[in-house]
């Protein structure tokens, strides 16, 4: 696109003066840059809310939570780096929270978030204790033909259900000022505009659709684990996780996100109740609940932990484990399994078993990791010099991403050559961020860094 | 293919057989009116013509004219005291009195019978 305004220099003064002010008007315009999608500016304005707004409250905001550097989850490992007055700590610094808001020690042992599912009438005694979901592929995992379904249990949202309007109780829950959650004193409510943009910007994170399984793995334990997973006799993940994703699976079709009664209250040595501390048992979805609970994507399982409602169990491995149990395989689900299985068994895998269909998870764990560090890092090498700090701003995103897929392998002891060139990206990725010039290329050859990361784990693109 | 029917049945099983729905409880701390995805698209709003005790309805009178809704074991009733600035709280079928502006969700949008909840608004202490 041309931008200089040629024509000015052969018409007469001051005739030309006019014309000049007149085309360089024009040409200021013609050298403005298209405009932008509007999907892409309310997303950009969802995220300004969601890491921003507190909504006029206690100084929470929605990635007090979330956090993007935590895959929009946040544990006990990383509560524990934050500052004492991290508005996450609200009930230890409002005196007007200290009681019934939350549960410190909980949340600092734990990383635990009361929630008063069925009501706020009892404080003391109704509430659950529930671990902080993440927010990634969303587009993917709370459809179902009942309606959507959110948050642990499928039934997170006020009013309508939708993700649209979760945000409207996530700020009556945990964004008061006071226990007496009064609209337009203790909080305001998010605009139409707002919840508009929240969902728009949610709905982008991660990825955007199911995968297609089998895919060509090339390690040695993941692909076992991968037809573990998808063995319907032995396995039967892929029955409630169709292509390792939230939605079950009916015939050869996704059949929605599903609940399930899995048994995980019922799993002894819990470790909140091991605190001592007062855990009220949840009964999941709808008040009184029925015992289920919402099913979760697994692609982006293993950089997620701890795992399930309650956080019980911390390790992928441990979560695949909790499968062959007594609490599952006496569960409603469990006892269904072994009802239709002609050995009578729910779920029996021996513990390599365990651990290859583990090894497959964090696979594709890393492969989704390195599939969001490309994104990152293509649209970051785009931007020139004067969009640095939003270059910047991707980069260490991206450097996130490349940092989660290299403890993700390094933690099944999975991959070491394609580690070596997860930590050479991370280098590179660190080294862009740092430089004012030189940053494109470092960039692009952090992306290949990645590739062959990624062609050492799988064959062909994911 | 028995694989596939034991994953069909198995979901049917263990499906939570209700429909999907929006938690009741933050609802409480919701304004009338400006519940999303609710207000003025599948509920109601008006001032309570009347009640019945005995076959426990409520009356409605709305723009678009009357309409009378069973209150059920299962119909939540909030009293919306956001006016008065002081916290919403549970109510009970005494709550629903004539002259109070209400907001009735229902169990089914499309009948319009049977009150999922009812919103009351509280003005004067």
């Amino acid at each position: 696109m041309r931008c200089a305004p040629d024509a000015v220099k052969s018409t007469p003064f001051p005739t030309r003066r006019a014309a000049g002010a007149l085309l360089a008007a024009t040409a200021l315009a013609a050298c403005q840059p298209p405009p932008k999608d509007p999907q892409a500016a309310l997303i950009a304005e969802g995220r300004q809310i969601f890491f921003n707004e507190t909504f006029a409250g206690n100084g929470r905001t929605c990635g007090t939570c979330h956090r993007e550097e935590r895959n929009f989850t946040i544990d006990a490992a990383f509560i524990a780096t934050l500052p004492k007055n991290d508005a996450l700590f609200v009930a230890e610094f409002n005196p007007d929270l200290k009681q019934n808001f939350e549960n410190p020690r909980l949340m600092r042992e734990f990383g635990l978030i009361l929630e008063n599912l069925d009501g706020f009438g009892d404080l003391e005694n109704r509430f659950t204790q529930r671990g902080v979901p993440h927010v990634l592929a969303l587009r993917t995992s709370i459809a179902s033909p009942q309606g959507p379904r959110t948050g642990w249990s499928g039934d997170g949202a006020p009013a309508d259900g939708s993700l649209r309007a979760f945000a409207v109780g996530a700020v009556i829950q945990h964004f008061t000022k006071t226990l007496n959650r009064v609209a337009g004193v203790d909080f305001r409510l998010p605009t139409d505009r707002e919840l508009d943009a929240l969902e728009a910007f949610q709905a982008s994170l991660g990825r955007q659709r199911d995968l297609e399984l089998p895919l060509p793995l090339k390690g040695t334990v993941a692909k076992r684990g991968q037809e573990i997973f998808l063995d319907n006799a032995l396995g039967k993940c892929n029955i409630c996780h169709r292509n390792a994703g939230a939605n079950a699976t009916r015939g050869p079709q996704d059949a929605g996100n599903a609940n399930f009664n899995t048994g995980v209250e019922d799993l002894p040595d819990q470790p909140a109740d091991l605190s001592g501390e007062r855990v009220p048992p949840d009964d999941g979805f709808g008040t009184p609940g029925d015992g289920t609970f919402n099913t979760p994507p697994l692609v982006e399982a293993a950089d997620t932990g701890p795992f399930f409602h309650n956080n019980a169990v911390a390790t992928i491995e441990g979560a695949v484990a909790f499968y062959n149990g007594q609490a599952f395989n006496n569960s409603p689900s469990g006892r269904f399994l072994a009802g239709t299985d002609p050995n009578g068994v729910g779920i029996r895998l021996d513990a390599t078993q365990v651990v290859a269909v583990a090894a497959f998870l964090r696979v594709l764990n890393t492969l989704d990791n390195v599939r969001s560090s490309l994104e990152l890092l293509t649209q970051s090498a785009a931007l020139g010099f004067f969009e640095r700090e939003e270059a910047r701003r991707l980069l260490r995103r991206a450097a996130h991403e490349t940092g989660d897929g290299i403890t993700v392998l390094v933690g099944g002891g999975l991959h070491p050559d394609a580690v070596a060139h997860l930590n050479e990206a991370a280098r590179l990725i660190d080294r862009a961020a740092d430089r004012v010039f030189g940053r494109p290329g470092l960039t692009r050859e952090a992306i290949q860094a990645q590739e062959r990361a990624r062609a050492l784990m799988i064959g062909g693109p994911p | 293919m028995r694989t596939l029917l034991i994953g069909a049945a198995f979901l049917i099983a263990s499906v939570g057989v209700p429909p999907a729905y929006g938690q009741k409880a933050t609802e409480q701390y919701i304004p009338l009116g400006q519940s999303p995805g609710v207000s003025g698209k599948i509920s109601s709003i008006g001032e309570i013509s009347g009640t019945d005790a005995r076959e426990r309805t409520l009356t409605l009178a709305e723009p678009s004219g009357s309409r009378t809704v069973k209150i059920t074991e299962k119909t939540r009733i909030f009293l919306d005291r956001s006016k008065l600035k002081q916290a919403s709280l549970t109510g009970t079928f005494d709550d629903l009195r004539k002259g109070r502006r209400a907001e009735i969700k229902y169990e089914d949008p499309a009948l319009k019978q049977v009150a999922d909840w009812v919103k009351v608004e509280i003005t004067q202490p």
